[in-house]
């Protein structure tokens, strides 16, 4: 199945997630207006977020990214993992 | 240390993202000074921010009918129309102690260059985190930064004159992106010089160029025969490119 779901953060920037997934995601791709640094470590969060239960609950996901962002010495602007995590939970429709 | 100044130059959107890396990579390697760019664009163009879709963000088929250019910025943000004579660009390129660590904060230095700037034809401005300047509350500057192998690099837009027709007829502006702030419409939450002083682009440009260079030691330069190698390189290895510029 394939969703997509766009969210703007509160007092943030706008971000899109577009997922295909069965029981695990299969594939993601975050997209949105806000800001990250280093730009090309966006793939890494992606590439975290395959292959976790399509039912993994908001925490587990925000957990997920918060390990890529905090291991890779990320800054995110504008967005968080929480909101990232909570906008792959909308594009999942379950 | 001395800054060196680029005056005001028009480019096309491939030429002028190029040369932002250009000079960004000459600073990383100390081959270059600081350096303040001003720029515009013509054909116009639109440029999207790193993260964003081509395809979501961007009636790409009507820029083609236009004329319009249509490029990936290597920063984050939003997308901009950049209109041909509508806009004034700037960038800011040097190595990143000269500015504040935090991200915001080193926004908030170099829009002040941008405030002072238009403080001086009269327009009280203000900068608005995350990345914009607002006049009345309304955004008149849009601006985006990032920062690689030691060099900061923000470049950012100072509207002079606002055609939201083609705007809005050229990029796809979203529900959720308005919603939030509950208005209604682009004409309500963006702004122009030309919106509260009737003055000249070159008379913008010299007030801006004296809110850049307010307090710095600085000479007016050029681009090295490198710096334009590598820009032309650039150009047709990534700006021009279908790969680059979808790859959202």
């Amino acid at each position: 199945m394939e969703g997509v779901a766009r969210h703007k953060v509160s007092g943030g920037k706008l971000v899109t997630v577009k997922v295909s997934y069965s029981e695990k995601i299969e594939r993601i791709q975050i997209l949105g207006d806000f800001f990250l640094h280093p730009e090309s470590s966006l793939s890494l969060i992606e590439q975290a977020l395959i292959g976790i239960s399509a039912s993994s609950t908001s925490e587990e996901i925000a957990q997920k990214i918060f390990d890529v962002v905090k291991s890779n010495s990320i800054e995110m602007i504008g967005v968080t993992p929480e909101s990232i995590a909570q906008t792959v939970l909308m594009a999942v429709k379950r | 240390m001395k800054w060196r100044v680029l005056p005001l130059a028009t480019h096309d959107a491939f030429y002028n993202m190029a040369t932002d890396e250009a000079i960004s990579d000459a600073i990383a390697e100390k081959k270059a000074p600081p350096t303040i760019r001003f720029y515009q664009w013509k054909p116009g163009a639109v440029s999207i921010g790193h993260f964003q879709s081509m395809n979501d963000e961007v009636n790409v088929g009507r820029c083609k009918s236009f004329g319009i250019d249509y490029v990936r910025r290597k920063t984050g943000g939003g997308a901009v129309y950049h209109a041909e004579n509508g806009e004034i660009t700037y960038s800011v390129i040097a190595p990143e102690d000269m500015f504040p660590k935090g991200i915001i904060e080193s926004y908030k230095v170099i829009c002040g260059w941008v405030v002072d700037g238009l403080a001086e034809v009269g327009i009280g401005a203000q900068f608005a985190p995350i990345n914009d300047i607002l006049v009345s509350g309304k955004k008149i500057s849009g601006n985006a930064q990032t920062r690689r192998r030691g060099t900061l690099l923000q470049h950012g837009t100072i509207l002079y004159d606002l055609n939201v027709e083609r705007m809005f007829s050229i990029l796809k502006i979203t529900n959720e992106k308005i919603s939030d702030k509950m208005i209604k419409s682009v004409e309500e939450r963006v702004t122009s010089v030309l919106g509260h002083k009737k003055i000249s682009e070159e008379k913008l440009y010299e007030a801006l160029l004296n809110g850049f260079t307010k307090g710095k030691e600085f000479e007016f330069g050029k681009l090295s025969p490198e710096e334009i190698e590598k820009t032309n390189m650039l150009v047709k290895t990534v700006y021009k490119t279908q790969e680059w510029n979808f790859m959202r």
